[in-house]
């Protein structure tokens, strides 16, 4: 069987790039940030294992041309094709599946993703998909499809594989059940670097301070805690899976030793927690692997690490820190299910920094009941952790109802919506109804950003230097341009409503 | 924060060495049977997610908790005297008995250690549930509180002693004693556990629908 795994370059009318795979929630960039997609990526790996011929067929990352992507896949001619849907994009999926049935009718069309897989029923009727999987261990699910479908003339009848929703014919669609929410993820394999060509994805990745960097096979899909309202890892029918310690610090080990690789990012939803996040650190230091000049990062969240575990990652030489900020104020964060109270916040930052780890805040402006009182409590207080040095790095974002999370299908039941055209959803604009006028929010997101240029946060990383840390001299000399130029794109992106 | 009510400890009940049960107040917090919170000493920097063990019907909310080394929350709750404050938020989950109406529904808790604090909560809130319990633990003296459970529904598989209603983990058991594939069947433990016990109730015949699971971690 011919399987691609394919990411079409997604293009706005302002000449931006969907960034659609595996990020939480899918954002247009004018500068390239190529994120590797890693469970496809494990699936890619998996099909190639089992004896499928894979293209890994990624056109942004590959810096193609829609055009030429397209005529590259059709020139292949592939059994199957495999997308990853979300919310924002959809519209453009179900017109390319069309368009795709029409030259190759004999390819078949795997639908993935968090937007599909909670609206089935509605991607099959937009387009002429031939399965759907709502589970979100695509490489499991593929690794028995796939050869399913090559053994089965009759599969679309007989295929008893949990999660999919197969197009028996023009009029009929089975459903085969709920799917395995816990899998062991230590038999998916690591991803294969280099049939993904993970240069590709090495160095336009704002998480990085040195490069070559790399996203790690994560060890936690997808989310540890997995309640956040706004987040494609929440509801019923999702819970986490876990990858042993051992199992990711072998591929670690790999990555350093064959690849030379110098930072590695784990983008599981949370990452490891207390005694698995001591075993790995210590695993890392006991292999000699905090000496090879590479540095670690992880989402995390806080209330969740404590100090003793904080201070063997310092020692393991993890730097980046990425936790989410998603408001100052008790009410918003009950409201969004994130289980933490606002002075959790200040006091895990404080612990991080006092390890040398370098935090990055990721924050949300734009909640359907955010008045003006509670963004400001946000501004002030990231402002102030700025300047304070307990964060180093921030990312703001207007919270997008999308993929039918929780947050998405309260801000329909509130009527709180002001669009139902899915390409609206782009984290571009303000697509609820809100308290205050948009602007505020647009403002506020300014006024956080604004914090890269301020003198105060500058004479704050200048103090840093003192620390005598090799990050914090790299931070501010080799990262800060690089930084400035992604802020700008940032503030760009998010504030471009008002400009028209 | 400061209208909310505080929710201070009423005790600390000692099972075994290292597991014990904490009562709070509940005041007016609402949770459904099999729901969980974060929890943690009051102004600590971190918490950490437990099933609610005791009944909605009760008057205050207790959680069966387990104090291993370097599990600083945990470790730090049982310590807790009568009278201190905790941080509670929540409930979270969709771990329910969705219609337990129903009578003629057969239900199978599949848990390990303290994985069963949701079942407790079900069994405890909902009499006259016809369920089986099977419970995977160490020893004997993790069978905690048998007595809350209707006498031969409840299967103590001990893994590293005899003494209980099974030598051996819960695996083993269910390999030995196959499972009706019409019994609704919750699994409730860490996730390799709860990975296993899928495959195998699968492997029996149980319809994936009929499988609801809650991972700890």
């Amino acid at each position: 069987m011919k399987v691609a795994i394919s990411y079409p370059p997604i293009l706005n009318d302002r000449g931006q790039v969907a960034m659609v795979s595996q990020n939480r929630n899918v954002q247009y960039f004018k500068i390239p940030t190529y994120l590797l997609p890693v469970v496809h990526a494990q699936a890619a790996t998996w099909l190639r294992d089992i004896g499928c011929e894979v293209r890994w067929d990624d056109g942004n990352a590959q810096q193609k041309s829609f055009d030429e992507w397209y005529a590259g896949l059709l020139a292949w001619r592939p059994d199957v094709v495999v997308f990853e849907s979300t919310t924002p994009v959809m519209k453009f999926y179900w017109a390319l599946v069309k368009q795709l049935k029409g030259d190759l009718p004999k390819t078949l069309v795997v639908m993935t993703g968090y937007h599909s897989m909670r609206k089935p029923d509605e991607t099959m009727q937009a387009c002429a998909v031939d399965v759907i999987l709502q589970s979100n261990h695509i490489d499991f699910v593929l690794k028995k499809l796939i050869p399913y479908i090559a053994e089965h003339a009759d599969w679309r009848e007989t295929c008893e594989i949990e999660g999919l929703f197969i197009r028996v014919d023009e009029k009929k669609v089975r459903q085969t059940g709920a799917f395995k929410r816990v899998e062991d993820l230590d038999l998916s394999p690591d991803v294969d670097r280099d049939l993904v060509e993970w240069k590709r994805y090495a160095y336009e990745n704002g998480n990085y301070l040195r490069t070559p960097g790399t996203y790690a096979t994560s060890v936690i899909r997808d989310c540890t805690f997995g309640k956040c309202t706004f987040c494609r890892y929440n509801g019923p029918d999702l819970t986490f899976s876990i990858r042993s310690v051992k199992k990711s610090l072998d591929e670690y080990q790999r990555l350093i030793e064959d690849y030379g690789v110098r930072e590695i990012f784990d983008d599981s939803g949370v990452w490891y927690r207390g005694e698995q996040a001591r075993a790995f650190a210590r695993g890392i230091i006991d292999r000699g692997l905090h000496k090879r000049g590479c540095y670690f990062g992880f989402n995390t969240r806080f209330a969740y690490l404590d100090e003793e575990t904080i201070a063997l990652l310092a020692k393991a030489n993890f730097r980046f820190v990425l936790v989410g900020l998603e408001a100052a104020d008790a009410e918003t964060l009950t409201r969004l299910n994130k289980g933490y109270l606002p002075h959790q916040a200040c006091q895990n930052l404080e612990i991080f920094t006092r390890y040398g780890l370098h935090p990055h805040l990721t924050i949300m402006v734009g909640y359907y009941w955010q008045t003006a009182e509670q963004l400001g409590a946000t501004v002030s207080t990231v402002r102030e952790l700025m300047f304070k040095g307990l964060a180093r790095t921030l990312q703001v974002t207007i919270c997008t109802p999308l993929d039918f999370t929780p947050y998405h299908k309260e801000c329909i039941a509130n009527n709180a919506l002001l669009t139902d055209d899915y390409n609206d959803f782009d984290m571009s604009k303000l697509i609820v109804k809100t308290p205050i006028p948009h602007e505020a929010y647009y403002q506020a997101i300014r006024d956080m950003y604004g914090v890269a240029t301020d003198p105060r946060f500058i004479a704050r990383q200048i103090r840093f230097l003192a620390s005598g840390r090799v990050r914090d001299w790299e931070f501010l000399f080799r990262y800060g341009w690089r930084a400035l130029r992604r802020v700008r794109n940032h503030v760009y992106n998010l504030t471009s409503q008002e400009r028209g | 924060m400061s209208d909310k009510p505080r929710h201070l400890v009423q005790s600390v009940r000692k099972l075994t060495a290292t597991t014990f049960v904490i009562r709070i107040d509940r005041h007016a917090f609402r949770a459904l049977a099999g729901q969980h919170v974060t929890l943690g000493p009051h102004r600590f920097a971190i918490n950490r997610e437990f099933s609610i063990y005791s009944s909605p019907d009760a008057p205050y909310l207790e959680f069966l908790i387990i104090a291993r080394p370097g599990s600083e929350t945990a470790c730090a709750l049982h310590q807790a005297q009568p009278g201190e404050e905790v941080d509670l938020a929540g409930p979270y989950g969709e771990f329910f008995i969705a219609n337990p109406a129903d009578r003629s529904r057969r239900y199978l808790f599949v848990a390990t250690g303290v994985g069963i604090a949701p079942f407790h909560c079900f069994v405890r809130h909902f009499p006259g549930l016809d369920y089986r319990l099977i419970h995977g633990v160490a020893r004997v003296e993790d069978r905690y509180e048998l007595a809350d459970y209707e006498r031969g529904r409840y299967v103590a598989c001990v893994s590293r002693e005899e003494g209980g209603d099974f030598k051996g983990r819960v695996t083993d058991y269910l390999r030995e004693h196959r499972v009706e594939p019409d019994r609704l069947c919750y699994i409730c433990g860490h996730s390799a556990m709860v990975a296993n016990v899928y495959d195998l109730l699968r492997g029996q015949g149980v319809p994936s629908d009929n499988l609801l699971t809650e991972t700890f971690f």
